[in-house]
Formats: C-alpha cells, sequence, structure tokens
C-alpha cells in the first residue's frame, strides 16, 4: 500500500518556516540586539538557532517513533503520563494563542495605524481577526503551494532588505566578537528563541510525507534558513536605525524600512507584516480550534466545543472561542501595551515544552527500546540531555529576569493543573454514564446464546 | 479480542448509517476516498470506497489508498460502531491513521455525523 497525495520536501520547509515567521519576530529581534553589545546580535540569534536543532533533533526522534497528527499530546502521554500531557498540551496552546495573537496583532495595528492614522488601531485587530475567524470557518486553509509562494516571497524579501541596508550603509563588522557579558547573551538567546517559535509544528504532517526523516530534514533546513536571514536582518536594522529607536517602536521592521528604500520600502513592508500576521494567524487558529474540537471530542473539554459546521466540516464553536479569546487578549495588550511580556512568556513556554521533549526522548528510551526509530539521534543520550539543560536554563533565565511572565505563566499553569484534575475527570464520568447505558456493539456471548 | 466477523459487522453498521443519512451524503460529495481498515492483531482487511457520497465495504485491501486506520480489532469494532470515539485512541497511540491531517479530521467528523457524541 503506499499513500496517494504526499507533501514534497520544500513544503515542509515552507510550512515550518511560515509557521515561525510572524511581524512580532521582528520585534524580537530587537529585543535580542538590545541584550548584546554593538553589532553582535549575529551571534545570538546563530546560537539560538543552533539550539533549537539540538529541540528539532528530539523532535525528529519522537516524530519517527510516534508519527501522528496529535504531536506533544501523544508524545507526552507515552513518556510521562495523560494528566502531564493535557495539562502540558492545554497551556501551550493557551501560551501560543495569547502571547502570540496579543503580541502579533499589537504589532501589526501599530503598523497599520501608522500608514492610516484615521481608523484606530483595535479596529485592525477586528478586522484581521474576524478575517481569519471566516477563513477558519470556510475552511480555506494556507497551505500547499500558496504557502510556499508566501513563505519564501517572506523570507526573499527579509533577506533583500538587510542585504540592502548592508551594502547601503557600506556595512562592516566592528566588534564581531565582543557581545558583552553573559547574562546579556544568555537572555539574548532566551528571547532569540521566540524567532523560531513554532518550527516544530510541522511534525503533524508525519503522516502526508512518504519518508519521515523528510520531517527532520525539513526542519533542520527552515531552522538553517531562519537563522541566516534573522541575523543578517537583525545586523542591517541595528546597522541602520539606532538601537534605542528601534527598541521604543512597536513596529521597528517599519522605522527599518523607512530608512533604507523610503516610502516604498515601508509598502513592500507592510506587505511583508500582512503576509507573516496572516498565515501565523491562520495557521495557529487552525492548529488550536482542532486541537479543542480533538480535546472536547475526548471529553476534556465540554462537549460544545465539538460542534461542527454542517457546510464546511469546521469546528465553528472553538473557531469563534477562539476569536473571543483573541479579541480579549488583542484589547487587553493594546490597553496596557505590554506586548514584550507575551513574546517573553511565549519564549519561556517554548523552551518549557523542548525542556519536555528533551525528557521525553530519554523516557522513551527506556520505554520503548525495541521500536522502531526511523530517526534515532547519534551519541545516546548527549543530544536530549543538552537540550534538556540548555533550555532549562533559557527558561529560567526568561522567568527570572521577568517577573510578570512568571506570574503568568504560574497563574496559567495552576489553572490548567486545576481544570485537568477536577473538570476531566468530571466530564468524562458523565459521558462515560452515558455511554455504557447505549452500547451499540453486540456482545459476542449473547450472539452465541442467539446462536444457539 | 475481536474476530474478523465483528469488524465486519462494525463497518457494516457504519457504511449503513452514512448510506441512510442523506445530510452525510450530500457534504461528502466532492470527497471521493479509499479508506483501507487494518487491524493488528488479527488477519482483517477492509477498504471502504467514498464515491460521489456514496460508500461501499469490500473485505481487502486496496493498493491505492487515500487513508489508511491500523489498530487493534477490538478498538475497531468499536470505533466502527461508535461506541468509542476515534479520538481517544488516536491520541494515547491505540489508533493510527496513515493520510492527511484534513482527511483525518473529516472522518471524525463523519463519525461524529454517524453516532453522535
Amino acid at each position: 500500500m503506499r499513500l496517494k497525495r504526499v507533501l514534497t520536501l520544500r513544503t515542509v520547509v515552507a510550512t515550518s518556516a511560515g509557521l515561525t515567521l510572524a511581524s512580532s519576530s521582528f520585534v524580537a529581534a530587537v529585543s535580542v540586539a538590545n541584550f548584546v553589545l554593538g553589532d553582535t546580535a549575529w551571534i545570538a540569534i546563530l546560537v539560538g538557532g543552533a539550539l533549537c536543532l539540538l529541540a528539532a533533533s528530539c523532535f525528529s526522534e519522537l516524530n519517527g517513533l510516534l508519527p501522528t497528527a496529535a504531536g506533544l499530546r501523544l508524545y507526552f502521554s507515552r513518556a510521562f503520563n495523560d494528566q502531564v500531557s493535557l495539562t502540558v498540551s492545554i497551556l501551550y496552546m493557551l501560551v501560543v494563542i495569547v502571547g502570540v495573537i496579543g503580541a502579533e496583532s499589537y504589532v501589526l495595528s501599530t503598523v497599520l495605524y501608522d500608514v492610516f492614522p484615521a481608523v484606530p488601531p483595535y479596529a485592525w485587530i477586528v478586522i484581521l481577526l474576524l478575517l481569519v475567524t471566516g477563513m477558519n470557518v470556510r475552511g480555506i486553509k494556507i497551505a500547499g503551494v500558496f504557502q510556499d509562494v508566501i513563505t519564501y516571497g517572506l523570507i526573499a524579501s527579509i533577506l533583500a532588505f538587510g542585504l540592502i541596508a548592508l551594502s547601503k550603509v557600506n556595512f562592516h563588522l566592528s566588534a564581531p566578537l565582543s557581545p558583552g557579558g553573559a547574562t546579556g547573551i544568555i537572555s539574548a538567546v532566551a528571547v532569540g528563541v521566540f524567532l523560531f517559535v513554532g518550527f516544530e509544528w510541522v511534525t503533524p504532517l508525519a503522516e502526508e510525507v512518504t519518508q519521515i526523516r523528510q520531517i527532520s530534514r525539513g526542519m533542520m533546513i527552515a531552522l538553517g534558513i531562519l537563522s541566516v536571514i534573522y541575523a543578517i536582518f537583525t545586523v542591517a536594522m541595528t546597522a541602520t536605525v539606532p538601537k534605542e529607536v528601534l527598541a521604543a517602536s512597536a513596529a521597528p521592521h517599519i522605522a527599518f524600512a523607512r530608512a533604507t528604500l523610503g516610502g516604498a520600502g515601508v509598502s513592500w513592508m507592510i506587505a511583508v507584516s500582512l503576509a507573516a500576521t496572516v498565515t501565523t494567524f491562520n495557521a495557529g487558529l487552525i492548529s488550536v480550534s482542532r486541537f479543542m474540537y480533538a480535546s472536547a471530542r475526548e471529553h476534556a473539554l465540554p462537549q460544545v466545543f465539538s460542534k461542527i459546521s454542517m457546510r464546511y466540516f469546521t469546528p465553528w464553536v472553538s473557531i469563534l472561542a477562539l476569536l473571543l479569546i483573541g479579541l480579549v487578549a488583542s484589547g487587553i495588550t493594546l490597553l496596557t501595551h505590554r506586548y514584550l511580556v507575551l513574546v517573553y512568556l511565549a519564549a519561556a513556554m517554548e523552551s518549557i515544552v523542548y525542556v519536555l521533549a528533551g525528557l521525553a526522548v530519554i523516557s522513551l528510551r527506556r520505554k520503548m527500546p525495541d521500536q522502531n526509530r526511523p530517526y534515532r539521534i547519534p551519541f545516546g543520550y548527549l543530544v536530549p540531555a543538552l537540550t534538556l539543560l540548555v533550555f532549562a536554563i533559557l527558561a529560567v533565565t526568561v522567568l527570572v529576569t521577568n517577573p510578570w511572565v512568571l506570574v503568568y505563566l504560574a497563574v496559567a499553569f495552576l489553572a490548567c493543573l486545576v481544570y485537568v484534575n477536577t473538570a476531566v475527570p468530571y466530564l468524562k464520568k458523565k459521558h462515560q454514564a452515558r455511554k455504557s447505558a447505549s452500547r451499540r456493539r453486540p456482545s459476542r456471548a449473547a450472539k452465541e446464546v442467539e446462536g444457539k | 479480542m475481536a474476530i474478523h466477523e465483528e469488524i465486519t459487522e462494525s463497518l457494516m453498521a457504519f457504511t449503513e448509517n452514512f448510506n441512510k443519512n442523506e445530510r452525510l451524503k450530500i457534504m461528502n460529495r466532492d470527497w471521493d476516498r479509499v479508506v483501507v481498515i487494518q487491524a493488528t492483531d488479527i488477519d482483517s482487511l477492509h477498504t471502504l470506497t467514498l464515491v460521489d457520497g456514496v460508500v461501499s465495504l469490500k473485505e481487502g485491501t486496496s493498493n491505492d489508498p487515500d487513508l489508511t486506520v491500523i489498530s487493534d480489532s477490538e478498538t475497531l469494532a468499536d470505533i466502527f460502531y461508535g461506541d468509542i470515539t476515534p479520538t481517544e485512541p488516536y491520541n494515547n497511540g491505540t489508533l493510527r491513521i496513515i493520510g492527511s491531517e484534513d482527511d483525518i479530521i473529516r472522518l471524525d467528523f463523519i463519525s461524529l455525523m454517524i453516532w453522535g457524541e
């Protein structure tokens, strides 16, 4: 038997890279630059990318061992237990949706308000979220060739902007290897991880490729490309516009585009920003709404979230619930202007998930030693142990240097823990009681009696 | 462990309920798919074919499936009788489905519409 429709490596790379390319990445890039001295942000970005390669290796082994669209939910359930898996999955989805929609909509609305000051920023957020919600309810997915065109277009644009700016200022590295103190570098790398948030969300495509190794290869190539373009772009931004001007803006890439290519540059960058945000929202909403639907189907969320549109075959209640969460999250972000907290929150959560991925590889090698692994990380436990250690340090760094992030994450974690330990058993019990009374499959003993 | 005939009966119940549901047939008119169902613990293979919103069942495999549903015989019989949702065994790894993510979700939607929660 062979699978009819398969994805190419080009699409796997585009999907992995496309999920990480967002407007808020430019803000994170400026944050990285601010933690280090001079024009050495490229070091922190390349180190961040290299560290993400460690995590990518762990995801590759997990994905080969358990190829599934359920991803983390299954890896962590097998490696630890169902409660841990469900708690982490719900927390991760919550942080991603609040963090990414909050930060992303804030950045994009700032960009658009800059150009069209007559329209209030929140109106842009509402329009954009309604547009993406409409696309999701109708089942329109940015995927395949369309995803390839957008992602490779974004990559080419970011690279072109960087190179044009560097040539215009006749750039030379002034202090190429002096990034400053250890704390600054660790913080820069920790925030740099945000630049790669979501690269591993390509693993649900595991059953759509002919060779499972294509997923790992795709993730690695995507990380390599992203590291290089982010490094070039960030150095170009700080070489063209003073760091303090960039740091004071929620849309530093627009200030950079204006300084590099004037009005034409701004138009081009707005197009880049819009494409990056719409693809991120679209992919994020699809993934999280499907997660909510699947959770409702396994009775971990109220049944209402499994309602589907009779016309478009989409989980419309979950999608509308996400629209509400998105509107509230972006409204609060717009009022408080604390978008950077969301960037740090997502970076910390991502690091924690990578720590658990490292632990899961170690645990599953002990629990399922003889299971076929199409991709096995070389050098024994070294890489998963390093992943665990490095990302634990990065997560702690983000949490210690940003106490509000620690508070938000702790509160969200406790809420998820209480929910999984109280509401989920109640929902499952309720379903079980209803279900056992209406079993359709005839028991074999009854059939045998009938046959006699 | 379920026997081959039980899986066949569960698939017949699934097919019959699908074909009785006019709404489901209209909704799946453009979703022509070949689904192979394979048990891991007994020798049992079936093929469900959806063409123009109508499902047909045959024993044995197909060389060119869009989706391949793989699990132990008990889980397969329970899923196609609608006694358990596919999501639970899928999320704990008991059920494996080879195919595109969109098709996997669609199959679950169909199961939900036939059997309810």
